[in-house]
């Protein structure tokens, strides 16, 4: 074992020595692959650790929870509690408050302060008194609102503001994980009253008996709660939330691994590089007793070590750039799915083995090509390079029919449904494609040489025939150079073409979509899942002015359906039928729809919840409402992109019957023909005066939801301009190791005449038609993985209908600065060219 | 006035940190049209006299008169320009590009002159060396013979006044070495171009006009054939 790590040592490790700039190109290349793969990681982890709820966080070693849409009623309490068994019940009320001065959104809670005795330890040793306990101003807050005991704050709830007293902070000894929240706490009756919930409730925390005998608690609670109840094990929100989450972090997973794909290829390229050059050193040691499995070994072995590394410097790298990707993906989640907060990153020993399996792990897989092709090297043979790229050229028809093959088979794979709910066909398709576009780079070559050698001859002259003609005499090099941009580059593409694809649907639908004039909700920055109301004779007064034709009324709850968060709203179908656009995918016409909507209980749902749910026009599905399970019948399926969560819209009165408060959360403002906006707003802002309430245009919603949508896809751009860097590198790395590689021939031509200019020129000419070449096959390849992207992997991840859109300007500027990266990645290789020592290298080979 | 003119030419150079007089105080006249063979032991200095002929480097001290250009007084660009238009060089292992045709590998040195009409030259020069049936060939799809037979076509193509040979059948067996030798000597007589070879072959040698005899670094015996 020692004596094989000594000639690993001599033979492998120290040559490395003598290209230090080049090897730690390549570390640093693959580095950054596994760099993005941790910050991922690393940024996922943060993200849905973030999402247990101060809620969750306050019902500590709670069991189970009750809940129902709409609210409990609190006589339901009374009733649990008369159960025979020592059960601990906690209710909660669940809402948000802003506050006034910064305009934050913090979560609200209202406790029983009086009868839960685990909140014993948020007032210490003197239990204030009754009235303080009870009182409508009296809140406790978290550390992070910056508040002291005894200051007002003053909130907004449901667009009415509030001025409290601040009795308590929660400290380092307060309830174990609320130390750090921005939570306000309060008094469970003088929530109800502040937030207009009557008497009802959000939640009931359930803690089970833990002495005595055991029986089956789940069914004595189930036998006394009524039906549309809902009994969930504590942190069940979490857990959905995590579900529903999923596909979004599979998917941003899947695109950090297209980084580590680009630094496979140059693994695959450097331990080729290796081999080629070591060929006759591995026939002189194979003379000396080397066995086959011993030079398989070694390349292998040198693999992993760029692996190794480079799994070192990604790990370190990557827990920089998780802060990073924690923003971007949380401005992601909270648009598209759950509001949240970052949580803390941490580097586990998981993440060392994630680093360790992506660096290592790929890198020996890459390896694994070229270190056979070193073990099949017969003792003491010396094979000219022409002639093995001779045999390469021979290898470009097979190839190019195996690449078909494999493209054939991408498209086949490509018509397979979702696997649990991933799109694991779409994902393999798009894999079989890489596969194809790699293994069909040789043909584009050779086919490139043949058509360019001419044109680019008389534009470069000499340096442009050999360019050209070096990319052919270095297929087995050049094509794996090709290969490697071209999947960066086919990245590029293909996010470019799904986001503009997506952003012009998008575009299209809010164009089509906000109808209205004027929109108003309650002020406070908007949340996915927080749906706050306002007073409900607010859209009155709207209602009543000279210029408004028509309001519409939308409530939204929060629900879950089939274990997946979900928003279930109402609106006033005959509103939207006179006046607002809702398209529909399929189902009778429009009107028919709306009108069928208006009567009993029908539902129309968004695309996103049918798809998740399997559901289409004329299906039923059940949603536990005002103490029963109620059917709803589907009558539509609208285009949605708004969030990923879904919709279940009914009509505002089949609501109403079944959740009885009035209080809108959106109004959409429809104005009359003949009224002027700026008069119509001016009457609006007058008849709303102090009511907390933010009213927006129906162009500045179009604005900010693009503004939303860009910075959703902000990390997609982030992760694909890493793995184009990484190509980038790579090829600086890769054109070296050809410099280096082909270092006789360039010298040659320095005695033949060749100036140095030249050398240089005939280098960066080969950079340039590589970038060229990557990019004609990049795009191609991109196209066809924008396909699989936008109809395959897109749709069964998110269920969006996306109109496929080539957005021209966009793919050519990033193709543009590809392109001149490239030319730039060869200037390194083209000065080490044209300072060779054609004297030594002569004398040397 | 000899083409080709070495006065007191020494050439030292640092190797292993130890320093090397690879020549030393060497002062050599070629004429135009001659053939000269250089012989002498492995390290004797011959290649390093070749290459400080051809431009290819500066002497340490002493002066290269090539054609009359002092090749001291001349920057890399001005050596380029001197090499591309009279020197051609041969080498051991023929050192054609594995990636050019036969005949492209011989238009080389036209192109990287700037010069674009040269195909029916370089087919000139391929017939001349009897390989015009060989023009589309790789180098991997000829013989050794052929290979060296092709090397000497393109040092010859831009007419070069000066032609340096390494060890030129130093890797052929011996018919082929005789052809490349027969060649070389053609070159001198036909063409009027001085041909300066470095070989360990006293037999090939013996087809010289003029014979160098070097011992370490310095010239131990110039005799005439």
């Amino acid at each position: 074992m020692m004596a094989s790590l000594v000639v690993f040592y001599r033979l492998m490790v120290r040559p490395l020595r003598r290209e230090p700039a080049r090897n730690l190109l390549t570390i640093v290349a693959v580095g950054l692959g596994v760099a993005v793969v941790v910050a991922i990681h690393l940024a996922g982890e943060a993200a849905t650790g973030s999402f247990r709820s101060s809620l969750e966080t306050l019902a500590g070693d709670a069991d189970l929870e009750i809940s129902a849409i709409g609210g409990l009623d609190e006589g339901l309490l009374a009733d649990l509690v008369s159960l025979p068994y020592p059960f601990q019940f906690a209710p909660r009320i669940e809402d948000s408050a802003v506050v006034h001065a910064s305009g934050q959104t913090v979560p609200l809670v209202g406790v029983d302060l009086i009868g839960d005795t685990s909140l014993e330890q948020l007032f210490g040793q003197e239990s204030p008194d009754i009235d303080v306990l009870t009182g409508e101003d009296s809140v406790w807050v978290g550390t992070r609102l910056a508040k002291q005991a005894g200051e007002t704050l003053a909130l907004r709830l449901n667009g009415t503001l509030h001025r409290f007293t601040v009795r308590g902070v929660f400290g380092g000894q307060g309830i174990k994980g609320l130390s750090r929240e921005t939570l306000v706490l309060m008094d469970i009756g003088a929530a109800q009253r502040l937030l207009r919930r009557g008497r009802r409730l959000d939640r009931i925390d359930v803690r089970l008996p833990r002495q005595g005998p055991q029986r089956d608690w789940r069914a004595v609670l189930r036998a006394t709660l009524p039906a549309g109840v809902m009994l969930k094990p504590s942190g069940s929100r979490t857990r959905e939330n995590r579900k529903m989450l999923s596909a979004f972090q599979t998917n941003l997973r899947v695109l950090s691994y297209i980084s580590l794909v680009v630094g496979a290829f140059l693994i695959y390229y450097t331990i080729s590089v290796s081999v080629v050059r070591r060929q006759t050193e591995i026939g002189i040691v194979r003379a000396l007793g080397a066995t086959r499995r011993g030079a398989l070994a070694a390349f292998l072995a040198e693999g992993a070590l760029f692996g190794l590394l480079g799994a070192a410097a990604g790990l370190a790298l990557g827990r920089l750039m998780a802060g990073w990707a924690v923003d971007m993906m949380a401005a992601t989640v909270n648009a598209l799915y759950v509001s949240s907060n970052p949580g803390e990153i941490t580097v586990t020993l998981g993440t060392v083995i994630v680093a360790l399996s992506a660096g290592v792990g790929v890198s020996v897989i890459a390896a694994v090509g070229p270190a056979r092709e070193a073990a099949r090297i017969p003792p003491t043979e010396a094979m000219a390079r022409g002639r093995r790229e001779y045999k390469a050229r021979l290898r470009v028809s097979r190839n190019l029919l195996y690449a078909a093959a494999l493209a054939v088979a991408a498209f086949g794979v490509s018509l397979a449904g979702p696997i649990d709910g991933k799109p694991v066909m779409g994902y393999f398709a798009a894999l079989l494609l890489i596969g194809s576009s790699a293994l069909a780079a040789p043909a584009a070559v050779t086919g490139a040489v043949k058509l360019l050698t001419r044109p680019v001859q008389r534009i470069f002259g000499v340096a442009g025939l050999l360019a050209s003609r070096g990319l052919k005499g270095s297929l087995s090099r050049t094509s794996v150079l090709v290969a490697t941009l071209s999947i960066a580059v086919a990245m590029v593409t293909s996010i470019a073409v799904m986001v503009g694809s997506f952003r012009e649907t998008v575009a299209l639908w809010l164009e089509n979509r906000l109808q209205a004039d004027f929109y108003l909700r309650p002020a406070g920055r908007p949340s996915i899942d927080k749906h706050p109301t306002m007073d409900p004779l607010i859209a009155d007064a709207i209602e009543a002015l000279d210029d408004v034709a028509a309001v519409d009324r939308f409530r939204s709850y929060e629900i879950t359906y089939n274990g997946l968060p979900a928003t279930l709203g109402a609106g006033e179908s005959g509103v939207i039928s006179r006046l607002g656009s809702l398209r529909f995918l399929d189902g009778p016409p429009r009107e028919e729809t709306l009108a069928m909507l208006a009567r009993g209980d029908n539902v129309v749902v968004s695309e996103p919840f049918a798809n998740k749910h399997a559901l289409s026009v004329g299906d039923s599905l059940e949603l536990p409402l005002a103490g029963r399970m109620v059917s709803f019948r589907v009558v539509g399926v609208y285009y949605d992109y708004s969030n990923e969560r879904g919709f279940v819209i009914t009509d505002r009165a089949t609501l109403l019957k079944y959740l009885p408060d009035p209080a809108p959360t959106n109004l959409a403002v429809y104005l009359t023909a003949a009224s002027d906006p700026d008069t119509a707003r001016r009457a609006i802002e007058a008849a709303t005066a102090n009511r907390p309430l933010f009213m927006a245009t129906n162009q500045s919603l179009r604005r900010e939801a693009l503004k939303v949508f860009d910075r959703t896809f902000a990390i997609t751009y982030a992760l694909e301009a890493v793995a184009v860097l990484v190509a980038i590198l790579g090829m600086a790395g890769a054109l070296s190791a050809l410099v280096i590689d082909r270092r006789r021939e360039l010298s040659i031509l320095r005695f033949l005449g060749a100036s140095a200019q030249q050398i240089r020129r005939l280098i960066l000419c080969e950079s340039g038609l590589l970038g060229l070449l990557a990019n004609v096959l990049g795009v191609f390849v991109g196209t066809l993985l924008s396909l699989i992207l936008v109809f395959v992997i897109n749709k069964q991840s998110f269920g969006w209908t996306i109109q496929f859109h080539w957005p021209a300007a966009t793919v050519i500027a990033a193709l543009g600065l590809v392109y001149i990266t490239a030319i730039l990645a060869g200037i390194y290789p083209a000065s080490v060219a044209a300072k060779l020592n054609p004297i030594e290298v002569i004398h040397e080979e | 006035m000899a083409l080709l003119r070495l006065e007191n030419v020494s050439k030292h150079y640092q190797a292993d940190g130890s320093a090397v007089r690879a020549l030393e105080d060497v002062s050599l006249d070629v004429a135009q049209g001659e053939f000269v063979a250089v012989v002498g032991r492995s390290g004797c200095g011959k290649t390093t006299l070749l290459n400080l002929a051809g431009a290819m480097d500066f002497p340490t001290s002493g002066r290269v008169l090539l054609d009359a250009n002092d090749t001291a007084g001349l920057d890399d660009a001005g050596l380029t320009e001197l090499r591309r238009r009279k020197v051609g060089f041969i080498f051991q292992f023929f050192q054609l590009l594995p990636t050019l045709t036969a005949v492209e590998n011989i238009e080389l040195p036209l192109l990287l002159a700037g010069q674009t009409s040269c195909r029916d030259r370089a087919r000139e020069i391929l017939r001349w060396v009897e390989l015009e049936e060989y023009a589309a060939r790789l180098p991997h799809q000829l013989s050794g013979g052929q290979m060296q037979r092709v090397a000497i076509a393109r040092a010859l193509v831009h007419s070069p006044k000066l032609v340096l040979a390494d060890e030129p059948i130093g890797n052929l067996d011996n018919a082929s070495g005789d052809m490349v030798i027969d060649l070389l000597a053609r070159t001198a007589a036909k063409l009027g171009a001085t041909v300066l070879m470095a070989t360990h072959s006293l037999e090939a040698a013996e087809r010289a006009d003029t014979v160098v005899r070097l011992r370490d670094g310095r010239i131990a015996e110039i005799r005439q054939s």
